[in-house]
């Protein structure tokens, strides 16, 4: 018995050693004057979700090709749809306004987007005329920490709003929070 | 002797039949997966096969069936490592890009796809597609990808036997994105640097036919011979065929 509570103790120990081990570099790195600060939106205005006109390219994203539809994504703001039966003459039919879309998929006349965390269904049957016929809230898992490893961080304030995008900026206080 | 040359004929015969089966395989193999659903490019975080949509986020796989296209119901979510992507799905198979390798599921159960192998490499950015059995992946070094001032690559991997992918080449790129393949060609786009066109009769080893500086690109979708580029001048469209010859059909300028 007492054999046994030694081997299961040094067994642990062990353990525990390891996964201390894995953690990835604390404080390993220098805080060397950046760091990354959360943009922060409140939910109202993420979940708005605006058909409009078609709009000239800005800053173009992914793209996704559907029958005779393309798809152009706006980095972080909407959905170009574009008819491509003449890829010799494509014409830009509409735009769908999604805060933090940055990639689409479509099965039928459904297609997919995010929405920050949300993945919207938006129902193309009328490509001119686009519908939300569903939002799904948190199907993206997003998290309050800057998607590196390494780095120095403001750290997140929920009551502020939801974090939509991180920003490297110059600190003059080293942040508390890293990872 | 005489007796032996017919049968040496069926043999060939035979030979030539099954060569010929086999590449009429592969070229099934590169167009759309089923004409309800549509094509992404490399650089996606969303696919669609038959009846599941499948998005990766930063750190797991979230499966979801949409036999009822309209309402998606959740079927898994896979947690894997840091840095997750982009995915292709590729016949059977689901090819992930992470910032430290490609990781390689099996499909055959849509809902539920298993873990057959990681090909892991430097830390960088880096999306692949899929031709027959090679993969065609592109590395990245930049601030957020691969630190410590390293190259960019594109490499070719081996991947007949998905449990265990071989690296088989790599060359140097300037600071590559998205990618596409189709048949002999392979493109690869190097963000404001250009788009280069690549010869890939030999699969293993890709040879620069043409690099258009002019042309700033993101990512790309080929299909049917048609090529569609992003970047940040604008949507560029091109036909292409066998030959090295590449035609321009349109821009959807930035403005």
């Amino acid at each position: 018995m007492k054999r046994t509570l030694l081997v299961s103790c040094l067994v642990l120990l062990m353990v525990s050693c390891y996964y201390r081990d894995s953690e990835p570099f604390i404080g390993n790195v220098k805080f060397d004057g950046t760091g990354y600060r959360p943009v922060y939106k409140n939910p109202e205005d993420i979940s708005k979700v605006e058909v409009l006109a078609a709009q000239s390219l800005r800053k173009p994203g992914k793209i996704y090709t559907f029958d005779r539809y393309l798809f152009i994504n706006e980095l972080g703001k909407g959905i170009h749809i574009i008819d491509n039966a003449d890829p010799k003459k494509p014409e830009n039919l509409s735009f769908v306004s999604i805060i933090g879309n940055y990639d689409i998929a479509v099965k039928d006349n459904w297609l997919y987007a995010d929405n920050h965390s949300n993945l919207l269904v938006i129902d193309i049957a009328d490509p001119k005329a686009p519908k939300v016929t569903k939002v799904i809230p948190d199907a993206i898992p997003v998290h309050n920490y800057p998607p590196l490893l390494g780095v120095y961080f403001e750290c997140a304030d929920e009551k502020k709003g939801v974090i939509v995008d991180w920003e490297k900026v110059e600190m003059e206080k080293q942040p508390k929070c890293y990872r | 002797m005489k007796k032996l040359i017919p049968l040496l004929f069926l043999g060939l015969a035979a030979v030539g039949l099954m060569l010929l089966l086999n590449s009429c395989d592969d070229g099934a193999s590169d167009s759309a997966p089923s004409p309800q659903t549509g094509t992404g490019g490399s650089m996606a975080r969303f696919a669609i096969t038959g009846n599941t949509l499948y998005i990766v986020s930063k750190q797991s796989l979230e499966v979801y069936d949409i036999n009822q296209g309209g309402s998606p119901a959740k079927a898994v979510t896979k947690n894997l490592g840091v840095g997750i992507e982009t995915i292709f799905p590729y016949q059977k198979s689901l090819f992930i890009g992470a910032t430290d390798g490609m990781y390689i599921y099996n499909n055959s159960t849509p809902n539920d796809p298993v873990l057959l192998s990681k090909y892991t490499h430097v830390l960088s950015c880096d999306p692949v597609v899929v031709q027959g059995q090679y993969a065609y992946v592109t590395l990245r070094a930049g601030v957020n990808c691969r630190p410590g001032g390293s190259f960019s690559s594109l490499d070719v991997v081996d991947i007949s036997d998905p449990t265990k992918p071989q690296m088989v080449n790599s060359q140097r790129m300037d600071t590559p994105y998205g990618l596409g393949v189709s048949g002999n060609k392979l493109f690869v786009c190097e963000g404001d640097k250009g788009l280069r066109v690549m010869d890939i009769t030999d699969r293993k080893v890709p040879i620069q036919k043409h690099f258009f500086q002019e042309v700033p690109s993101y990512d790309v979708i080929v299909r049917n011979n048609q090529l569609i580029v992003t970047g940040k001048e604008g949507l560029y469209q091109y036909k292409f065929d066998e030959s090295d010859s590449i035609e321009y059909l349109s821009k959807i300028p930035v403005l």
